[in-house]
């Protein structure tokens, strides 16, 4: 293992998201903000308590959430597409660079995006409700390993993908109704048959009740059961992004 | 004797049913220009891929120095370059940048006194921190050989290095090239000005619809065809070859 090419390679991942950060960071944290906004600060002072929480924290976790999936698998997916789509990726490819250092490097930096927009997000909201954090171990636990499962997720679309807009599918039109449905504003406790069960089978449910049960204590599931879904995910989709990787799929004609 | 620098044995190569390289074998030694020559599609880009990383062989084995380029693919990739065919550049980061950049992916430590040195070996020195994106088409293509000299590979390929490059750095590229093996690298190149190859190359080698048809010195291919010039040779060749084909 080359750990030059390591760091080179994430070094340039961060580099590229950063300078566009209006793009990577400011968008994402002035959208999330809004939603923050309109439905915490608004919406919240008119509504009760839910799971005995003021809504208006109750949102926070969900949004922090919603944010960071998003961005972590955006942050992979568009720039290992781009260097598919611009040829720039000949340049990994002809260097002795294995399938673990690429994928360490690209969900790394995909990570720390997510962190740092997810950590404003969390900032912003912290000036209007302040409370403490819960638990930081679960809080840590679930940030990290949910943001390094949909940055693989990222990689593996992007490596399938042979246009833009078989990319533009799983923000838009998978995650973003996974989170909402997943109950980044509502408890599923709320629902009617069989729309209590049908979310259950949610991965971004448990997601967004992990870190919500680290930020404040409560969540739809518990804290083991929503760790078991992300771990499996997190395994299965490592395992199948590494064999992508080491079989050249769609990299190496 | 030493291992050749190169030895491709029995390659092939399919793209679905279609077969882009049949059986070809070939070794290139320390110190020479080898130019492979051929036709739009015959293959030359196909086999270089297979050689650089670009593209896996259905069939055959590579060896670069003694090394197989799948199971030692982390040192056969040090020991070459390439030049791609296809011009790529990366529009986040500026000459200087990209060559840095490219020293890391390669494994080599990043220095920039050496990036500004190879960018001004390029004539683009004024360049080195403008938006890559703003080069001419024969800039980004000198940058693209620039790149492929970061980590000094003892093997280079140069797929069609000259198109859409001026008369006077086309010269100067040459040079170059001849620069870098007299220093030692061996070079493997593809051009469609067949003069180019004639002036430059020890060897040739002729590759048509993915066969080989000539692997020869140029020396003595040019003996042999009494005082015609090399693209003669070639035509003839081609055609020869695309009648056989039709038959
Ligand atoms: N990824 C691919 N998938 C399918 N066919 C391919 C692929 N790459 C190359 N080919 C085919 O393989 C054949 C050889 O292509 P190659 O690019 O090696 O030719 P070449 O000798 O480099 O030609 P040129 O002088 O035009 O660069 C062509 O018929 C081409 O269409
Ligand atoms: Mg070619």
């Amino acid at each position: 293992m080359s750990s030059i090419a390591l760091k080179t390679l994430f070094v340039k991942e961060v580099r590229r998201f950063s300078k566009v950060w209006l793009q990577t960071v400011l968008s994402p944290l002035v959208t999330t903000s809004l939603y923050f906004l309109v439905f915490g600060v608004a919406l919240g002072s008119r509504l009760r308590e839910i799971s005995g929480v003021p809504y208006i924290q109750f949102v926070v976790p969900g949004l922090v959430m919603m944010t960071m999936v998003r961005d972590a698998f955006l942050n992979t997916s568009s720039s290992l597409f781009q260097s598919k789509i611009n040829g720039t990726i000949t340049d990994i490819l002809v260097a002795p660079i294995g399938a673990f250092e690429m994928l360490v490097a690209y969900v790394g930096a995909a990570m720390l995006r997510a962190f740092i927009v997810g950590a404003l997000v969390y900032v912003v909201a912290l000036t209007f409700t302040f409370f403490p954090l819960y638990h930081l171990g679960w809080t840590l636990f679930f940030a990290v390993f949910v943001t390094a499962t949909l940055a693989l997720l990222g990689m593996i679309a992007a490596l399938w993908a042979q246009k833009f807009d078989h990319l533009a599918i799983f923000p838009n039109f998978v995650l973003l109704p996974l989170a909402f449905l997943g109950g980044v504003f509502y408890s599923i406790d709320l629902l009617p048959e069989p729309w209590f069960t049908v979310s259950l089978f949610n991965p971004l449910l448990y997601m967004v009740n992990g870190l919500r049960y680290g930020f404040l204590g409560v969540a739809d599931v518990s804290p083991e059961a929503s760790a078991a879904v992300v771990l499996a995910s997190f395994a299965v989709l490592l395992g199948v992004a590494s064999a992508l990787l080491r079989s050249g799929y769609n990299l190496r004609s | 004797m030493k291992p050749p620098v190169l030895r491709c044995r029995h390659i092939v190569k399919r793209y679905g049913k279609f077969t882009a390289l049949e059986d070809l074998s070939l070794e290139v030694y320390e110190g020479e220009i080898f130019a492979l020559l051929g036709p739009n599609g015959a293959g030359k880009s196909t086999l270089i891929h297979c050689i650089t990383g670009l593209a896996k062989q259905s069939e055959g084995s590579i060896e670069v120095l003694g090394f197989d380029t799948v199971a030692d693919f982390r040192t056969t990739r040090r020991l070459v370059g390439l030049v791609p065919q296809e011009i790529n550049y990366d529009p986040f980061f500026t000459p200087v940048e990209s060559l840095m950049i490219q020293m890391g992916l390669m494994g080599v430590e990043p220095n920039r006194e050496r990036a500004e040195a190879l960018l001004k070996t390029f004539a683009l020195d004024e360049k080195r921190d403008a938006y890559t994106r703003t080069l001419s088409g024969g800039m980004k293509r000198r940058l693209l050989v620039a790149k492929s000299l970061v980590h000094e590979p003892r093997l280079l390929f140069l797929d069609e290095p000259t198109a859409g490059v001026d008369v006077e750095l086309r010269r100067e590229l040459w040079q170059e090239v001849q620069d870098l093996r007299t220093a030692g690298t061996t070079i493997v190149l593809t051009t469609h000005y067949i003069e180019e190859a004639e002036k430059l190359a020890d060897r040739i080698g002729i590759l048509h619809k993915g066969e080989l048809l000539l692997v020869e010195s140029r020396e003595s291919l040019l003996e042999r065809h009494g005082g015609r010039s090399l693209e003669d040779i070639y035509l003839e060749l081609i055609r020869k070859a695309d009648g056989r084909h039709a038959a």
